[in-house]
């Protein structure tokens, strides 16, 4: 798969998940730095290929989406449960881009984790990571993703 | 009617999502159990009665393969429809899991109809 593949099966990904599950809509892609916190979200996973993803969201836009799906006021969430969302979000994300660029494989994703908020997001670029980055109305998300080597869909491997 | 539905997944915020789809699609729940694993879940259903099961694949100590082994194999508890809600589309996956007994599978991410559409066939009646 090219990187341009990947990058659209990254922002397919992403799109879907924030629509279906979250009901919230992309605004285009975000850039820039930025200086707002943000919860930081990583699993890794094993198959053919290996290699992990990491998902960064503004801390308002966190709050944001925690309320969307969990039906309760902003207000109301704990730090705790907005983390819990975010590693569920960066799960879907993850399970997602394998499903579109690996039909026929098998992968186990490890438990998605939250890394402390004193952690920065790993800027772009990182070596050999796709990343892929939204503005999502009262902030942004971020998502890097990796693989051991790069990803081929079975179609492609047989087509060529 | 209501319904006792029993949801299997090591994601807190997950349970409480589907709990909360399935209120939504119309589903009167008499009793929503959970538990974050397959043996979690074994040990409700020992007590417990449940029309239905939704469960996740990736969960620590006892994944949702081997919960559905252990179901497959248990005589009073093999009957109870399950229904996989993962992340993971891939083809061998979602064959493995309906080979080892589930009756429906649902892709993360899910739109509610699609999660009340299983249900709905899984219990046997349409909701309005």
């Amino acid at each position: 798969m090219t990187d341009t593949l990947l990058h659209s099966a990254l922002q397919e990904s992403v799109d879907e998940v924030l629509e279906k599950m979250f009901f919230v809509r992309s605004f285009g892609d975000a850039r820039g730095a930025t200086d707002e916190r943000e919860f930081i979200a990583g699993l890794s996973f094993v198959g053919e290929p290996s290699g992990w993803l990491v998902l960064c969201v503004t801390d308002q836009a966190a709050r944001s989406v925690a309320s969307d799906f969990l039906g309760e006021d902003e207000g109301g969430l704990s730090e705790h449960q907005i983390g819990e969302v975010i590693c569920e979000l960066a799960n879907m994300i993850c399970g997602s881009v394998l499903s579109r660029v690996e039909r026929n494989a098998t992968f186990h994703l490890a438990a998605p984790q939250l890394l402390p908020v004193a952690s920065q997001c790993p800027g772009i670029p990182v070596e050999g990571a796709e990343s892929h980055s939204v503005e999502i109305g009262n902030g942004r998300l971020k998502v890097l993703f990796q693989t051991e080597r790069p990803a081929w869909s079975s179609t492609e491997k047989s087509a060529s | 009617m209501a319904y006792r539905v029993l949801i299997v997944d090591d994601s807190p915020a997950m349970r409480a999502f589907v709990r909360r789809v399935i209120q939504l699609s119309g589903f009167e729940l008499s009793t929503c159990f959970t538990a974050s694993n397959g043996r979690e879940a074994l040990d409700v259903l020992r007590q417990e009665w449940v029309d239905a099961i939704l469960t996740d694949i990736n969960m620590p100590e006892v994944d949702g393969e081997e919960f559905l082994r252990r179901l497959s194999a248990d005589e009073l508890l093999h009957s109870i429809p399950v229904i996989v809600i993962s992340t993971d589309a891939t083809q061998n996956r979602i064959s493995r899991l309906l080979s080892l007994g589930a009756r429906g599978y649902v892709t993360k991410p899910f739109l509610p109809e699609v999660l009340r559409t299983e249900l709905e066939g899984v219990l046997g009646v349409p909701v309005d």
